[in-house]
């Protein structure tokens, strides 16, 4: 049981991997707390949603997603926040709350309040080795994710606009007085982290088959937690921070009757307790 | 001269006019309370779609009293702030001379106290929370009692499927739990054999943890609570990770959403409700039938009770020969063998229902009949 629970736990942990790597990409480059990220995440589901009912393409889906979310992120990046980083830092953060509201209700008006089923046929069949069970979403979940995640990492490590994003971090005047073209990466930053969003939201949505207005209010506030968590403004942070938590959720809702997002709270507050810098946060 | 003819037309057809009044009377005021938006909308759209229809049935066989029925609805979004302001505009400003609930149990317990104090009947449809009848006289309830409905499962686990392990997945709201009592109690009595429960939050989407959980438990029957969306991921979750155990379910799977969003993996999943649709009495047929073709959707358990709770109303307002509140109570109290869609019911002196309890199947992406609880010891409420 335990074998599986961990196997529960780290699908979801990936889910969420993929939803708060984008987030705290956008807190290294602007020093946001970017709430609308989950709203991006639901554009992402309704957006895969619509190209997989027209197209019954799950490539088309992800394609589709990752594209309308990448552009809204552009979008709110250059007219939203942009205006706004001379304010002090309260003032985007609250730009961003009332972002999401507004959102959440925008589908809600546009695709009524019900959830939409996102039936995917699922090109596997579900595996079972021994006694551990893979449901064909699982699957989907790590074919999609793991890639995701695998090529973020390559784009920060590897790349010089990831070299861009991690001078930005740690400091942006010298970054910029070094040649960074900086207007032209924090948008680079936000289509990649958007883009990570919608394919978070169309993974989600198959994973429970169900798209909602709603969907993202978890998200927004689980997102800061596990970015903070990670170390706020730490990639690799993030991701760990990710995993775990999904797998102490799973594991932990396997021996007490607690309700997830209580037990993913608890574990926040001990860790941050031992270490308040986050997992892999510098002091 | 033409003024004058005019005038004399005018007058003419204010008499007429005044006539169709005195002869049909003035419309009657019903209230209904129903979740339009939020998270039970789909279930808020049934009730407002079959009261509409029962309306519609009622004015064009004549209404009663030769009155017409006047509908108004609102929205409570299944909350209890909404559901006593809901309660409050009805009454207040619509004048409503009694109302169906067609809510969830924590708006409907909001409201029931309002009706209560204001003497406005108020019949609910499907809402399971004991507390909403205890709100006083005014108060009755079409649907299952919690406890009952889930006495009733554990019936059909004995009977039908004779069971030997049965393991709970209960919702952890007034719904669930109320429903996992009566499942527990009859359990105890009938000697079925309980090998653990698990509970999960209202809400809840990632079900694989507790799935898991129940998996390890090694049942042949899984009884699980939930709303059609906690329902419908139960069930996929359950066959995706590959346990074969009879899933049985109650009310809350009882929606054309739940089998659009389990799809196949809820063949054969087993419910107990409200609604047999394979009942031939001609009330039942009528409404499927009307339904159907009024709204290009089949109906279910919450729209039937609506319908029936409307009809209810209007059978008291027809044996009470008046709509003063207090007589209406009275005939509505009085209400015994009632020919309802959800079946054949009486109320009790608690204004309580006593109703078989439906089981239905889930075969070829439809709900058919299954079996029928009729033990006066299970369905009489206590």
């Amino acid at each position: 049981m335990f074998v599986q629970q961990l196997v529960n736990g780290l699908t979801i942990g990936t889910i969420y991997a993929v939803i708060s790597l984008g987030l705290t990409l956008v807190y290294g480059v602007l020093r946001v707390l970017h709430v609308a990220h989950a709203g991006i995440y639901v554009l992402g589901g309704y957006a895969g949603l619509v190209a997989y009912a027209r197209s019954q393409s799950l490539l088309l889906a992800f394609l589709v997603a990752m594209a309308a979310s990448g552009t809204a992120g552009l979008v709110v990046q250059r007219w939203i926040y942009l205006p706004l980083l001379s304010q002090p830092r309260i003032v985007p953060l609250i730009a961003s709350i009332g972002l999401f509201i507004a959102l959440e209700d925008l589908f809600r008006l546009v695709a009524g309040p019900y959830s939409l089923a996102f039936s995917a046929r699922l090109p596997f069949p579900p595996a079972t080795v021994g006694s551990i069970a893979l449901t064909p979403a699982q699957l989907l979940v790590a074919m999609v994710g793991v890639p995701l995640l695998a090529l973020t990492w390559w784009v920060l490590t590897r790349t010089k606009i990831g070299l861009a994003w991690r001078a930005l971090a740690e400091d942006p005047e010298m970054a910029e007085a070094s040649g960074v073209n900086v207007s032209r990466a924090v948008a680079l930053n936000f289509l990649l982290g958007s883009a990570l969003a919608g394919a978070a939201g169309v993974l989600v949505g198959i994973f429970f088959n169900a798209v909602e207005p709603t969907m993202g209010s978890v998200p927004a506030y689980k997102g800061l937690a596990i970015i903070v968590l990670g170390g706020l403004g730490s990639h690799a942070g993030a991701v760990v921070a990710s995993l775990l938590l999904g797998v102490v959720e799973a594991v932990a809702i396997g021996t007490v009757s607690l309700p997830r997002d209580a037990l993913a709270f608890i574990a926040l507050i001990l860790i941050l307790l031992v270490r308040p810098q986050g997992l892999l946060g510098q002091r | 001269m033409a003024w004058r003819s005019a005038l004399a037309i005018l007058a003419v057809l204010a008499l007429a006019s005044l006539d169709v009044v005195l002869a049909q009377g003035e419309p009657i005021p019903v209230g209904l309370s129903a979740p339009l938006t939020g998270f039970a909308a789909p279930d808020g759209l049934s009730v407002r779609q079959a009261v509409e229809l029962g309306v519609k049935h009622i004015n064009t066989a004549g209404g009663v009293l030769g009155r017409q029925i006047r509908l108004t609805v609102y929205d409570d979004q299944a909350a209890p702030p909404q559901g006593v302001a809901v309660a409050q505009r009805l009454i207040e400003r619509d004048k409503v001379v009694a109302a169906v609930g067609g809510s969830y149990s924590g708006a409907t317990r909001g409201a029931a106290p309002i009706f209560q104090q204001n003497r406005v009947p108020f019949v609910v449809a499907y809402a399971v929370h004991p507390d909403i009848t205890k709100a006083g006289p005014y108060v009755f309830r079409v649907g299952f009692l919690g406890p009952v409905e889930g006495a009733g499962a554990a019936e059909v686990a004995r009977i039908y499927f004779n069971a030997q392990r049965v393991a709970m997945m209960t919702m952890d709201n007034d719904f669930g739990r109320a429903l996992a009592q009566g499942f527990r109690e009859r359990a105890a009595k009938i000697a079925l054999n309980v090998v653990g429960e698990v509970i999960y939050p209202l809400g809840e989407k990632d079900m694989a943890p507790y799935v898991t959980r129940v998996r390890a438990m090694t049942p042949d029957l899984i009884f699980a609570s939930g709303y059609f969306n906690e329902a419908a991921l139960i069930t996929r979750t359950i066959r995706q990770l590959g346990v074969r155990a009879q899933i049985l379910g109650e009310e809350g799977f009882d929606s054309p959403k739940y089998l659009e969003l389990a799809g196949a993996a809820a063949e054969g999943v087993v419910i107990v409700t409200n609604l047999n649709r394979d009942d031939p009495r001609a009330v039942v047929q009528t409404f499927l039938k009307d339904y159907r073709a009024a709204y290009k959707m089949e109906a279910d358990m919450v729209g039937a009770s609506a319908y029936d709770a409307l009809r209810i109303i209007v059978d008291g307002v027809r044996r009470a020969g008046t709509t003063e509140a207090a007589k209406l109570r009275d005939a509505i109290a009085a209400t015994r063998n009632f020919n309802g869609v959800t079946g054949v019911l009486s109320f009790t002196p608690q204004r309580e229902t006593i109703k078989p309890i439906q089981v239905q199947v889930v075969k070829g992406g439809q709900f058919r009949y299954f079996g029928v609880i009729t033990d006066p010891e299970i369905v009489t409420p206590p």
